[in-house]
């Protein structure tokens, strides 16, 4: 008996898809413009399979990062590196991208197009044909394969980007703002099919500013502040590098939580307090205090990336 | 196991494939893209179509016959009538009635006959209904004056050879070779128009080619999948072999036209000049396409391209220019400036004669003006086809980087 590889499941479909994506790096990235510095030596890692969220406030330099990474600007210093090697134009056009000002032929027919891009990736017209079909049906626009693309409404000019990234099978996808503009139904059709390119181990860089999507999408966050990174790392590991809170609520003012030994007082409001233990044996006095006061609740607090994001830019 | 890791390494490699020649694709697509174009389509049709007509009006006017009937209404006008006929040119026929002055007189009226000869005291009288047909008036004139001629001079006992001898006049020029005048001056206004059209025509595509990718931001994943040059040298080729594919359209349009006219023969100088301006056009042509990418790339807007094609739209007028109206030192000054000599060394050959190595010495420099402005459109290219924002000028662009 024999275990099931991963992505054996494609093994059947008329072509290999990639098996393996990589690990897309930049290191020391720097572009200035002028005497401006837009991006100063930024580092971080996008790991094969995950999807790493980039945030940051308009002009932080996400777009300039992304255009240096898929080599349409040059960079002034650093390296991008792809699977541990400085990568080459071989190996960037293997990968999906989805420009900041998105950038099809507004008076050419939809399939023709994709078709053409298809064939610049090395793939037969045909089948690249095939391959935008498929995706175009997933999007439910497979009817509107022969409109010129000018005739969509810009939500579904929007799908039809997406289907462009993805058409050649890429091995890293790097996005900028692939969610803006779309609908809720949209949004979760395109993240269900970024996930099955994920599973095959493709690592996804997509820059937003919807918060609460990269909260609920993300492996792994980025933020950029006026060209530096100010937080960089998985998800978990950044929410658990950061101090513990709990909420406390008791039936009567809480107000004594502030004399207790090892104890930080974040927030306090009447009845409710949000607090910081400085270790177990604190948090254990704590609660043993407050079971004393009347304590209705004590909850540890997750951190919403939006509170990381806010604190790293503050 | 290791069969699967084969498969796997196999499909890696395929997956890593790429285009050898993408610039094929891109020219491809370009050539594509402008023949489903209707308004590119309609007007090579419309050209096609005008050809042909203008061959077909040709060869009627030539074959056309024309053909008069005249009453005389005496012997003597008969006679004049009948030398008029016998002296008529080959493609003009004469037919001569006998008819009473007042039946001649009807015969106007009912427009049977074209104009009545009469001979009334002393001199010829020439009828017509309402106006007179002026060849057929000279031929009858010239025949009346003839016949008259010869009766005064046997009156006077000597003939018309006598009293003409010694007055023929003769036309010669300093050079040998048969007269082109008019028939180069047409030509050289159809290689000016031609040159002009089609420069503006596929000059104008490439511009507003690249000017799509850049404005819809299409070239940044371009970029991605291809060397960014590859596009340039995609697009120039592209509308090279289109351009190149029209002016042989009409070409052989053309002379298919004159062969089954049958007039193949008497062109055969033509032949050669139009030879030569195929190959000028054909290195003309080419030499400016990397101007009009460039231009297209240092556009912002389509408005832009308003005012950033004046000087290249100034030297091909220019070219039009000296096409119809160059003479002299002049044209032999254009006839080397490149691009205007695509036009000014074959209409010089048509006018002038010029030496074996002139017209290859002024292919040669214009290739070469096509070779440097390839290599600095290149460049140009390359930075600011990813520069939106504000239209750019060459120095400015070419101190940018990417």
């Amino acid at each position: 008996m024999r275990l099931k590889e991963p992505g054996a499941a494609y093994s059947s479909v008329h072509y290999s898809p990639p098996r393996a994506g990589g690990t897309l790096e930049a290191l020391n990235l720097t572009r200035r413009f002028g005497d401006r510095t837009v991006v100063d030596e930024v580092s971080f890692r996008v790991e094969p399979g995950q999807m790493t969220g980039f945030v940051g406030a308009n002009g932080a330099g996400k777009t300039t990062t992304m255009r240096m990474i898929m080599g349409v600007l040059n960079q002034h210093g650093g390296t991008v590196l792809w699977n541990g090697r400085p990568i080459d134009a071989r190996a960037r056009s293997r990968f999906g991208y989805m420009p900041e000002e998105r950038g099809l032929y507004p008076k050419q027919r939809i399939a023709d197009q994709l078709g053409y891009l298809g064939q610049l990736h090395g793939m037969e017209r045909s089948r690249a044909l095939t391959e935008a079909h498929r995706l175009l049906d997933r999007f439910g626009l497979g009817e509107r394969a022969k409109d010129r693309l000018e005739t969509l409404s810009l939500g579904n000019q929007q799908r039809v980007q997406v289907a462009a990234a993805l058409l050649h099978d890429p091995v890293a996808l790097v996005l900028d703002e692939p969610f803006s503009g779309l609908d809720p139904t949209a949004v979760d059709a395109t993240v269900g099919l970024l996930r099955e390119y994920m599973a095959r181990g493709v690592p996804v860089l997509f820059s937003s500013h919807q918060l609460d999507l990269i909260d609920r999408l993300c492996d792994a966050l980025v933020v950029l502040d006026s060209g530096t990174v100010r937080l960089a790392g998985p998800v978990e590991q950044l929410r658990g590098a950061r101090p513990e809170q709990y909420r406390l609520v008791c039936t009567a003012d809480a107000g004594w939580t502030r004399g207790q030994p090892g104890v930080e007082v974040v927030d306090l409001d009447g009845n409710t307090a949000i607090v910081t233990p400085a270790d177990a044996e604190a948090r254990n006095q704590l609660t043993r205090q407050a079971a004393d006061r009347g304590m209705v609740e004590f909850a540890r607090l997750r951190p919403s990336l939006g509170d990381l994001y806010r604190e790293a830019i503050s | 196991m290791s069969h699967d890791t084969t498969t796997t390494a196999a499909a890696e490699e395929e997956q890593t494939t790429q285009v050898s020649a993408p610039w094929l694709t891109v020219m491809n697509r370009e050539i594509g893209v402008k023949l489903r174009d209707r308004a590119f389509v309609l007007s090579t049709v419309l050209t096609v179509l005008g050809i042909i007509g203008l061959t077909a009006f040709m060869f009627f006017m030539g074959e056309r016959t024309t053909s008069y009937t005249v009453a005389a209404t005496d012997p003597q006008s008969v006679t004049v009538a009948e030398a008029a006929r016998d002296s008529a040119e080959d493609k003009t026929t004469l037919e001569v009635q006998s008819a009473s002055p007042e039946e001649a007189r009807e015969l106007l009226q009912n427009e049977d006959i074209d104009a009545a000869v009469s001979r009334s005291d002393n001199e010829w009288v020439l009828t017509a209904r309402n106006s007179m047909d002026a060849s057929l008036s000279g031929m009858l004139s010239d025949a009346a004056k003839d016949v008259t001629a010869q009766q005064n001079a046997a009156d006077a006992g000597t003939t018309t050879e006598q009293l003409t001898a010694g007055s023929e006049v003769q036309t010669r020029t300093l050079s040998d070779e048969p007269d082109r005048g008019v028939a180069a001056n047409v030509l050289g206004f159809v290689f000016a128009m031609l040159f002009y059209t089609a420069a503006i025509i596929f000059g104008m595509a490439i511009a507003n080619s690249v000017l799509e990718e850049k404005q819809n931001r299409v070239v940044e994943i371009l970029a991605t999948a291809i060397p960014v040059r590859h596009i340039l040298y995609g697009k120039v080729a592209g509308n090279c072999l289109l351009a190149y594919a029209q002016i042989i359209l009409y070409g052989a349009v053309g002379l298919l036209g004159v062969n089954l006219l049958g007039r193949a023969e008497s062109i055969g100088w033509i032949l050669q000049a139009s030879g030569w301006f195929i190959g000028f056009f054909v290195v003309g042509f080419a030499a400016q396409a990397s101007i009009w990418a460039v231009l297209g790339s240092l556009a912002s807007r389509t408005e832009d391209l308003q005012s950033n094609t004046g000087p290249i739209m100034s030297v091909l007028i220019a070219a039009l220019l000296v096409g119809l109206f160059a003479k002299g030192t002049w044209l032999t000054v254009a006839s080397y400036v490149p691009l205007v000599s695509s036009v000014a060394m074959p209409v010089r050959m048509l006018t002038d004669t010029v030496q074996w190595w002139e017209p290859w010495l002024a292919l040669g420099l214009c290739a070469v003006f096509g070779l440097i402005m390839f290599r600095v459109g290149e460049r140009v290219y390359q930075r600011a086809v990813f520069q939106g924002g504000q239209a750019l000028t060459w120095r400015k662009a070419l101190r940018l980087e990417r």
